[in-house]
This record gives structure tokens, sequence and C-alpha cells, in this order.
């Protein structure tokens, strides 16, 4: 098996992080509700495996589609497609799933998990923007 | 009464299934971002990780989309057919 790109590791890394973080949050508020019982943990453990392992999935793709085997443009845009149609059919077995047999509102809120993730990686990686502007302020000059 | 009842679970699996529809966009807009990322990194090989990285957040911002559609087909495959059902039935009894 190939090795897996550092980046994709620290990006999983950093997105399940956050999957935890929120899915803890999450229970809080279910418990001080007063609706917390255990069908709700059982439905945001499934649902954030699955959110995270989609994510980690579309790195893995995302990796081999810009590696040297698929360096053609066509090739490497339908891996993507059919990796996303088939992460797509994969996560719709399982919140399906975790939403049919455990609780509904808590086996689909973390399949968002990621995305909140995504919007707040900019307050994390003020290093890696300050080092792209550089380049542009250099290649400007 | 059967009728409203076959009614409403045949327009709840159409919605279900029009809803998944929407599920097509992410897939060719990622397709057509990997495919530009092949080009950068054909032309610039050593900005590789940096354009992993930022792939891999705009996949991510891009599948959003997919997944709003799937959370409406869950719903609608799941929960409102029940839910409907009750309203129907309570309906038919409030009316006699």
């Amino acid at each position: 098996m190939k090795k897996i790109d550092p980046t994709v590791k620290s990006e999983t890394l950093y997105i399940s992080a956050w999957t935890i973080l929120l899915s803890v949050l999450m229970q809080s508020v279910f418990l001080i509700v007063g609706l917390w019982k255990l069908d709700v943990l059982f439905g945001n453990l499934i649902s954030g495996a699955c959110a995270v392992l989609n994510f980690f999935l579309m790195g893995i793709t995302v990796q081999k589609a810009l590696g040297e085997k698929y360096s053609d443009e066509k090739n490497a845009s339908q891996l993507m497609r059919f990796s996303q149609s088939m992460r797509m059919l994969m996560q719709l077995a399982l919140v399906a799933t975790g939403a049919y047999f455990f609780n509904p509102v808590a086996a689909i809120i973390p399949i968002f998990f990621p995305r909140i993730a995504v919007t707040f990686r900019p307050l994390f990686n003020k290093k890696d923007i300050k080092d792209v502007s550089d380049n542009a302020s250099d290649d400007s000059e | 009464m059967e009728l409203a009842i076959g009614i409403i679970l045949g327009c709840c699996a159409l919605g279900a299934g029009m809803a998944m529809i929407a599920g097509i966009g992410p897939g060719i807009g990622e397709g057509n971002a990997v495919a530009k990322a092949c080009e950068a990194i054909g032309r610039q090989p050593e900005s590789r990780s940096a354009v992993t990285t930022t792939m891999l957040m705009g996949c991510a911002v891009a599948e959003t989309t997919g997944l709003y559609a799937l959370v409406i087909a869950i719903l609608l495959i799941f929960l409102a057919p029940g839910r409907l059902v009750n309203i129907l039935v309570e309906t038919m009894n409030t009316l006699g």
C-alpha cells in the first residue's frame, strides 16, 4: 500500500480533533436540555466516525488523483467524481443506520462538523497565509 | 385512507430521490477542481503540498451542498412519512 501523504494525515487529525470537540459540545447540550439517552451517544459516534472517514477517504483520493498515475486531468477528474459518489453512498448508509436505529438529530448533525472545522481553519494557519502572501508579493515584484 | 397514505409515502420517496439529484453537483465541482490542481502541480511541482491542503479544504466545502441533499433525503425517508401519516390520521379522526 502506498504511503499516506503527511498533509492528508495532518488535516485528518485536525478534522478529527474538531469532530471530537464538537461532539462533546453536542452531548453536553443534550445533557443540559435533558434529552440525553444512550441512543444519542451511539448516533453521534456512528455519524462522527462517518464524517472523519469521509474526509480521510477524500484525502486519499486527492492524493491519488494528484499522483503520477493519474497525472492526466481527465482521469483525475473522473476518479474524484467516482470517489464522491461512493462516499456519498457510504454516508447515506451509515447516517441512515444511525438515524433509523438511534437518535436522528444526533446522527445528522455530526456530518457537518468537518465543514465547521474548515470554516475555522484560517484561524490556525496564519503562517501559511503569510507565506502565500509573501510569495505573491515576490511574484509581483 | 389507504390511498392517501400511499400517496404520502410515494411523494416522500419521490422527494428523497429528487433531493439526491443535488448530489451530482459536488462530484462535478470536485472533479473540475482536481483537474485544475493537476494542471497547477504540472506547472509548479514544488507547490504540491500547498495545493493538496487547499484542495482538501476546498473539497470539504464543496461537499457540503451534497450533504444538505443527503440530510433532506434521510429526513424524507425516515422521519417525514411517520409524522405525515400521524397528522392525516388525527385530521381524519377530528373530522369524524
